[in-house]
């Protein structure tokens, strides 16, 4: 099940809080798409360390799109 | 999961807010140095009390505020690893202090010795935290212009630190070198190269970020800084040639892309996708629109020398600079900055993510907007203060109570991190 939050028009911490809540229930090939204006490096160190994998892509608005998967084996 | 979740190794909470709970006494102890001198001291920019004035606001509470925001912000917005920061902030913090209190009685009691004795700990405590936090700048992988900005901020500061350790030099040994120009070429590099330059590289992230406005145009935040380097450093020539025949040709362009930064800032405001209106965005519409005052009326003192001339004008701009733009933006960030990381550490101590409080409960919304109103109207009286010099105690004493009331709205935001804290251990 793939979910999507869109972070641009929350105000911090909530994209983060809104995430790893949505991390609690991600299954083996699920995605959280996370839409974000900034690189939220809190979220990433949480991810490296975590066994999570991301990328991420730029739209020409600005928005940056972040898809985090759990890391494989 | 999240109980078990590994946060960063960001610097312990205790960095930061060593720095965060100091710097607003220093607002508070030149409040109280102003009422105690009273309309001496905005005579002119070179009075002992104006000199100790602008000393307890630019290193007391803008560079200790700055100093702490900075251990912070370089790992949560551009992912960099500052050496041993506690180790680096224990030292560093109590040798500033000493340094500032040092420096202002320097200027204050007329003592070139204590001006003196002051820059070996500057130097020390700044070359220090310039040289570990330039390492940790350079070194991230990151990209972008928040980044970029950051790193000419450092390198601005270290020209400021220089210049001011020559000219406290200069003063308590007689050095000849001309005290007036290194003094404009220190104070520019201070409030421009440094405190502008770093208030703009985070803006470019904070500003969307908080306070949900589209992000700054990417040819503005492409030229701002480089442009404002620039600017800086053809200021600088002053020291080696005599520009005073086109030293408008510098001022005027280092004003517009004031005015610039601050229409910009406040267009985004205006634009945002939602209004809200916390004591941060509102801090910031106060900086700017200072921002703007402080250009405005700076061209109107180069393009009409006879109104210029007067020496209030500087005194003027300065508490502009001073009190209008960095305390506002700086306490505006420092109540974003200090509930957010309350709750950032909050999460670390590993409780599930309901344990954790919103952040909106760290400080009374009503406390931070109280203390935004009487800051502003500290603002509008020192401004009087400089052409009604019968208001200046009363200015002094607006100062004190504003700085006061923010320093307790961040120790009660200690206090309630400590209280939630216990809680979740307590439930653990």
């Amino acid at each position: 099940m793939n979910t999507i939050i869109d972070g641009r028009d929350m105000q911090p911490p909530e994209p983060m809080e809104r995430t790893l809540e949505a991390l609690d229930t991600l299954g083996e090939g699920d995605e959280v798409l996370l839409l974000l204006y900034c690189q939220p490096h809190p979220l990433f160190s949480i991810l490296r360390q975590n066994g999570y994998t991301w990328s991420e892509e730029s739209r020409a608005d600005g928005t940056r799109e972040i898809r985090i998967r759990k890391q494989l084996g | 999961m999240h109980a078990s979740l590994s946060f960063d190794q960001a610097p312990p909470i205790s960095v930061p807010y060593r720095f965060f709970l100091v710097a607003p006494w220093f607002g508070v102890m030149a409040g109280i140095l102003l009422a105690w001198s009273g309309s001496d001291a905005f005579v002119s920019r070179w009075t002992p009390e104006a000199l100790a004035l602008t000393h307890l606001i630019a290193l007391g509470f803008m560079l200790q505020a700055m100093c702490g925001a900075l251990f912070q912000f370089i790992p949560v917005a551009v992912g960099g690893n500052v050496w041993r920061p506690k180790l680096v902030a224990n030292t560093v913090q109590p040798l500033l202090l000493l340094a500032t209190l040092l420096l202002v009685a320097g200027f204050l009691f007329s003592r070139p010795g204590l001006l003196s004795a002051a820059v070996p700990f500057f130097l020390l405590a700044l070359g220090g935290f310039v040289m570990v936090v330039a390492l940790a700048l350079w070194r991230t992988p990151a990209t972008g212009m928040t980044l970029w900005a950051m790193r000419m901020a450092i390198g601005g500061l270290a020209v400021t630190v220089l210049l001011g350790s020559l000219l406290a030099e200069a003063l308590a040994y007689g050095l000849a070198v001309p005290i007036v120009e290194l003094t404009n070429v220190h104070l520019v590099w201070g409030l421009g190269g440094w405190a502008l330059m770093l208030l703009a590289g985070v803006s470019y992230h904070v500003v969307p970020m908080f306070q949900l406005t589209k992000p700054y145009p990417l040819w503005f935040t492409r030229w701002f800084g480089p442009l404002l380097l620039l600017l800086l450093l053809a200021w600088s020539l002053r020291l080696f040639l005599d520009l005073s025949r086109w030293s408008m040709l510098v001022t005027l362009p280092l004003l517009a892309i004031l005015s610039v930064y601050a229409g910009l800032t406040l267009w985004l405001q205006y634009t945002r996708r939602r209004k809200i209106h916390d004591a941060t965005s509102l801090y910031f519409r106060v900086a700017m629109v200072s921002m703007l005052i402080l250009a405005i009326s700076g061209a109107a003192f180069v393009l009409w020398p006879a109104l210029g001339a007067d020496p209030r004008s500087v005194v003027w701009l300065g508490i502009l600079a001073f009190a209008g733009v960095f305390v506002s933006a700086i306490s505006g960030m420092m109540y974003k900055i200090v509930p957010f990381l309350n709750w950032l550490h909050l999460q670390r101590l590993g409780g599930p993510i309901s344990a954790v409080p919103n952040m909106k409960k760290m400080i009374p919304a009503e406390a931070m907007t109280g203390q935004l109103r009487l800051h502003v109207l500290a603002v509008v009286l020192l401004l009087a203060a400089v052409w009604q010099p019968g208001l200046t105690r009363l200015a002094g004493l607006t100062l004190a109570a504003s700085c006061a009331w923010l320093g307790w709205n961040l120790v009660g935001s200690v206090r309630r991190y400590q209280g939630f804290r216990d809680q979740i251990r307590a439930a653990a």
